[in-house]
């Protein structure tokens, strides 16, 4: 482009199509309802609903929610970032491998990770009964704040590891050996050029992951750990406290936003990560030389705790007996209901965002990011709000709708479909308009041009939204449990049940069943996340 | 080519949109909707006998009570579900006050004892069971344990209480002990207990079985959890103890069944209602695997070994005010910050 | 000269507050090669988008082949208006075969047959199954030039074809697209910036600066009357000559040269390209040797006379070494007044 107007002319200014504009305002309008609807709720809360809500106890569970997810950001942190860099960046042994399963908790739900971590870490649980032989007769108590940090970092360190990975992986090379060349030792290069730059993948992380533990709820209330969402879901269960639940789902969505205008103001963007593709060169690999050692330790520890812990009790469950409530068999019926229903919400999640992502990609304007924002808005939302504004909207509208499949997957669609726009709308950026210019100068229609030219080029990033889609969708517990049809159970719902009554070792194997069906899904995501790497050099 | 593209999506959003609706669309005819407050295991069994002797096929949404409550009162006249079983005639009331019970026939309202039913006739009992202290035999003699629920403040049995608080059942014990010993009173007690660090539980199941594992000595349960958790496994070090005659930690509750107002199977509703009080059901819900109710209809005997119903001598208390009494236990836990 | 192919009235184009193209009028008869050349940012990738069709003018009128495309009124979309492109980058698909890449544009029943005969003209009947990753530059390019072709346009459209090539691939690629495109009589619009590439290339040149067409005209009408001293510097290397008029002759250094009308008492320049300065090796010249650059086939001196730096380009078989004086002979050509 030897153009002065270059800039001009890549984001030409035209005019989008109609139905494109309409496609896209109608989803984002569908991503407000929840929203209003908590507005209205709140506004309309009587004397006896606004009781519910004391202001001490508010600022408590805002505390409690604050303090939680700093916490889990720094673990997460802690735990995710050095594992990247030694997973991208150095000698590691084994480290494709290491990679792999170091994104592998992805699949464990909060509340199944809360479960497993209290069964094998009770004070008399089965680490204890490991460790008797050694004369340990009980364990420190694993609960409340320790105990729900421990679990939400379990499921959220592999946002931070895998968009510190690509991170990693996009930063070119020359920066940090000009660094080098000036003078500057290795540590002072990370600290100074490597972790700078990774900011802005590291600040999207933190949203994802500080978004994560605002939702949570399984992990939380198994801990036994006040929060934002179990203060409202105590309110949901409370007679007729919705009005008191809706006040509270609005701090929420207010510290929401504090949150993603802290992570915007730190220097990122609300989405995905996206590294420049064809990088070039890979950086060197730091040879860890006797430093191989710890640095296989710090990886068996976390993969330990985080991974094999986890699994373990669910297998150990699974084939022994717990002494109190017995032993179930697999949920054969619910594991079907699941993958039904994150299949259709996934397809669907990744079909709806693609007019968002198409306008904001060909047609930038302050509409079209108006309409993206509104998309992407849900992310910050827990999923007992959306729930909780279907369950209302769903019962005035009543008949086929209401305990509908349909209404929930079109919650589960509303709640996560800003994962698949993120991810759609990263892929879209990497294809040339220029491209679809060329199909158009070929003869072919916009639609024409889009379908046969511009969908397959984005077809990774758009598989990747429907895929994270799915594993949200496949864990989702906060909203299914409000808005299932009548006798439709999930993994998630007859799990949370069965520890409902305490039957931990009659619900591992439907947990396992849920890891197994989630598991391929993160295997493809870093698969792909290795086939990009590969691509670049 | 992109024709045919554009076509299979359209296609298979329709396909997909259709499979979701066919798989969830009511029938209008056979089905009965229940929204049971009750757990599964209780419910499921007397399920299945009536279907096989009525036809009818039954839908069940499992939730809290006071949630269904909830649900029922936000769907109105749109509310899928037929009848209410609630484990907690609060919730009941609550339903019934707004006008979205319908009345029963006296011949129903006469199965049950006045004191496990309303004036009203919107509900009916269909078992009866007593608030306990469960309590580990292996930590604590009977001698040990207090008498009274106001005994439960005193500073031995810091962090040895289990209590479920969000439970429809500990929140109308406490209703009724707020209107039988006033709202200071029960705010000292709470107080009391809160200061003793309790162990809080989302259930009466995960209370008594924190009892058998030792990680409390005593809990606040209603008195059949006991059996059920026995059943699975027996020996199991724990035992009921009942406070003195009077005493609001022993209030006798019961369960209770109502038809929705905006029932279009009112007939299908009548004979659920009417089989819940039949011999069989009556018989299951007092000694069926696990189960240790206390039958509302006279003639069926109460599981071997359980205090007899005559001797339970709980407060006096019309289950009927428990629509008043229930939101202030709930607005008494949230001030004292036993809920959250 | 006719506009059989392409009219531009007036066409303007503003991104906010930048206007690319000003009020551009421009003609292309049919069958010519025709090149929009000028600096960076001057607006000519604009002129040509507009043609195609993936902007719209915010005023003026762009008629193709006889077909007013836009104007007042009037939009005909860019897949209407058969027009084949080229893009810098060449945007081959990259998710299609260069097979595929080059049938995307016919029709299904042809394109077995076209597809052949345009990888056949490209010479790429042997990379058809290829991707365009697993091509080399020469080849992505060929690829672009033929999709472009295969839907059989009156009108191709190139934009800067050669900036990503190295140069001295450049050449040859130039050789083989004039190759490809004179047998087949396609109008051609190029966009360079390379006056070089223009020269080579284009049957007519039509130069651009600030978003408006300053001159239009073949290359040596450009080369040798420049319609101003802006236009003479960008097409190739000057000497620009002023001093006052007197009889209808400039008066300077080098000598008097018509003022072809330039009116008495005011000053004028004017321009005498390098190749034009023959320097004599004379120890009593007027002018001395400052600085000297070998460029392998020629040499270009500076050399001072008068206080006035002059540039001379020489083959490089004469030599003078620097810093003697010589005398500057001027060679029979062309010598106008520029502004």
């Amino acid at each position: 482009m030897s153009n002065g107007a270059a800039a001009a002319v890549s984001s030409p200014r035209r005019r989008a199509p109609l139905p494109l504009v309409l496609a896209a305002g109608l989803v984002a309008a569908a991503a407000a309802v929840p929203i209003a609807y908590l507005v209205v709720r709140a506004l309309s809360a009587d004397e006896a609903g606004r009781a519910l809500v004391s202001l001490d106890l508010t600022v408590e569970l805002v505390v409690n929610t604050a303090l939680l997810a700093v916490g889990v950001v720094a673990a997460a942190l802690v735990v995710g970032v050095p594992l990247a860099w030694l997973v991208v960046r150095t000698d590691l042994p084994g480290r494709r491998l290491w990679g792999l399963a170091a994104s592998l908790p992805l699949v464990i739900p909060s509340f199944v990770a809360a479960l497993a971590l209290l069964g094998a870490l009770a004070p008399r649980g089965l680490l204890q009964q490991l460790l008797e032989p050694l004369g340990v007769e009980e364990l420190p108590e694993v609960t409340g704040y320790w105990g729900a940090l421990l679990a939400l970092t379990l499921s959220t360190y592999p946002y931070v590891f895998l968009l510190a990975a690509a991170g990693l992986r996009g930063i070119d090379p020359s920066a940090e050996e000009a660094a080098r060349s000036l003078g500057s030792g290795r540590a002072a290069v990370f600290f100074r050029v490597t972790l700078p730059a990774l900011r802005p993948s590291l600040a999207a992380a933190s949203l994802l992951v500080s978004l994560y533990v605002l939702s949570d709820f399984g992990a939380v209330s198994l801990m036994g750990y006040d929060t934002l969402t179990t203060g409202i879901y105590t309110r949901y269960e409370a007679l007729l406290a919705l009005d008191a639940a809706a006040i509270l789902a609005l701090v929420l969505v207010a510290l929401a936003v504090v949150i993603v205008l802290l992570a915007t103001r730190f220097g990122a963007r609300g989405t995905i990560y996206r590294s420049t593709p064809g990088a070039g060169r890979q950086a060197e690999v730091v040879p860890l030389g006797r430093w191989r050692w710890p640095a296989l330790a710090f990886c068996t520890s976390v993969l330990g705790l985080f991974l094999v812990l986890p699994l373990g009790v669910l297998v150990w469950w699974s084939v022994q007996a717990d002494p109190i409530t017995g032993r179930a068999g697999i949920a054969w019926d619910a594991a079907l209901n699941s993958a039904l229903a994150a299949g259709v919400s996934a397809a669907v999640g990744a079909l709806v965002v693609l007019p968002a992502a198409l306008l904001a990609w060909r047609y930038p304007s302050r509409i079209a990011r108006f309409l993206e924002r509104l998309t992407l808005s849900p992310s910050a939302l827990p999923g007992i709000a959306v729930a909780l504004a279907l369950v209302f909207f769903g019962a005035r509208v009543g008949g086929v709708v209401y305990q509908s499949l349909g209404l929930l997957i079109f919650a589960y669609v509303l709640r996560f479909m800003p994962y698949s726009l993120a991810s759609t709308r990263a892929s879209l950026d990497a294809v040339s308009p220029r491209l679809e210019e060329a199909a158009r100068g070929l003869g072919r229609k916009p639609l024409g041009a889009t379908v046969s030219v511009v969908l397959p080029l984005a077809r990774t990033g758009i598989l990747a939204g429907a895929a994270l889609v799915f594993l949200s969708a496949v864990k989702e517990l906060p909203a299914t449990l409000l808005l299932r049809p009548i006798g439709f159970d999930t993994l998630a719902t007859r799990i949370w049940e069965g520890t409902a009554l305490g039957a931990y070792a009659q619900v591992a194997p439907s947990a396992l069943l849920l890891v197994a069906i989630a598991a391929p899904l993160v295997y493809l995501l870093s698969w792909r996340n290795a086939w990009e790497l590969g691509a670049a050099d | 080519m992109r024709k045919l593209t554009v076509a299979a999506l359209a296609a298979v959003i329709t396909a997909l949109t259709v499979v979701a609706g066919a798989a969830t669309a009511p029938e209008q005819t056979t089905s009965l909707t229940i929204y049971s407050g009750r757990d599964r295991v209780l419910v499921e069994p007397v399920l299945d006998r009536f279907e096989q002797e009525t036809g009818i096929d039954v839908n069940v949404r499992y939730a809290s009570s006071t949630a269904l409550a909830t649900a029922l009162v936000e769907e109105g006249r749109n509310s899928p579900a037929d009848v209410f079983w609630s484990t907690e005639p609060g919730t009941l009331g609550l339903v019934a006050a707004r006008g979205l019970l319908k009345p029963l026939p006296q011949a129903t309202m006469n199965k049950a004892p006045a004191r496990f039913s309303t004036r009203s006739k919107r509900w009916v009992g269909t078992s009866a069971r007593s608030r306990v202290l469960v309590y580990n035999t292996q930590l604590l003699e009977q001698s040990q344990l207090p008498r009274t629920i106001w005994g439960l403040t005193n500073s031995r049995w810091k962090g040895k209480i289990g209590i479920a608080p969000t439970n429809g059942s500990f929140q109308a014990f406490l209703g009724a002990a707020i209107h039988l010993h006033g709202e200071a009173r029960m705010r000292t007690w709470l107080r009391g207990i809160r200061n003793n660090e309790p162990r809080t539980y989302p259930n009466n199941t995960t209370t008594v079985q924190a009892v058998a594992r030792g990680d409390v000595a005593v809990g606040l349960v209603n008195h059949y959890y006991l059996y059920n958790v026995l059943a699975d496994t027996p020996g199991l070090p724990i035992r009921n103890h009942w406070f003195q005659s009077g005493d609001p930690g022993s209030l006798v509750l019961a369960a209770g069944v109502g038809i929705v107002s905006s029932t279009k199977k009112h007939a299908a509703a009548q004979r659920f209602v009417e089989f819940l009080h039949s011999k069989w059901a009556q018989r299951f819900i007092a000694r069926g695997p696990g189960a240790a109710e206390y039958p509302v209809v006279r003639g069926v005997p109460i599981r071997p070994g359980l205090r007899p119903l005559a001797q339970v001598k709980g407060p006096k208390y019309s289950l009927g005010r428990l629509s008043v009494d229930l939101p202030k236990a709930v607005r008494l836990l949230l001030e004292v910050g036993l809920l959250k | 000269m006719g506009c059989s192919m392409i009219r531009l009235e007036g066409v303007t184009k503003r991104f906010g507050t930048v206007t690319a193209v000003d009020e551009a009028h421009l003609c292309v008869d049919r069958g010519e090669i025709v090149a929009l050349l000028g600096p960076s940012g001057c607006g000519k990738t604009t002129l040509l988008r507009l043609v195609a069709g993936f902007e719209r003018p915010d005023g003026g009128a762009v008629e193709v082949a006889g077909r007013t495309c836009s104007g007042p009124g009037t939009w005909i979309a860019p897949e209407e208006r058969r027009v084949g492109m080229v893009f810098q980058d060449y945007a081959l698909f990259p998710h299609l075969t260069v097979a595929e890449n080059v049938g995307f544009g016919v029709p299904r029943r042809e394109r077995a047959t076209r597809v052949a005969e345009l990888l056949e003209i490209v010479g790429l009947t042997e990379q058809r199954r290829r991707y365009p990753h697993e091509l080399s530059g020469g080849q992505q390019q060929r690829v672009a030039l033929a999709r472009a072709l295969a839907p059989s346009p009156e009108l191709v459209l190139l934009d800067e074809p050669w900036s990503n090539v190295d140069p001295f691939l450049r050449e040859t690629l130039r050789a083989e697209v004039a190759e490809i495109f004179r047998p087949l009589g396609v109008t051609v619009v190029l966009v360079t910036h390379d006056r070089e590439e223009a020269f080579s290339l284009a049957d007519r040149i039509a130069l651009m600066r600030n978003g408006t067409i300053l001159q239009e005209g073949t290359p040596e009408e450009l080369y040798f009357s420049p319609a101003s001293r802006w236009a003479a510097e960008f097409v190739g290397a000057a000497n620009v000559l002023s001093g006052p008029v007197v009889g209808g002759l400039v008066e300077t250094p080098l000598g008097t040269f018509p003022a072809n009308g330039s009116s008495t008492h005011a000053d004028a320049s004017v321009l005498v390209r390098p190749e034009l300065l023959e320097l004599e090796p004379d120890p009593a010249g007027p002018a001395e040797v400052v600085a000297r650059e070998f460029r392998g086939h020629d040499v270009l001196y500076r050399v001072l006379l008068e206080g006035v730096e002059l540039v001379s380009q020489r083959p490089s078989t004469e030599v003078v070494p620097l810093g003697s004086r010589v005398s500057i002979r001027l060679h029979n050509g062309r010598v106008p007044v520029v502004d």
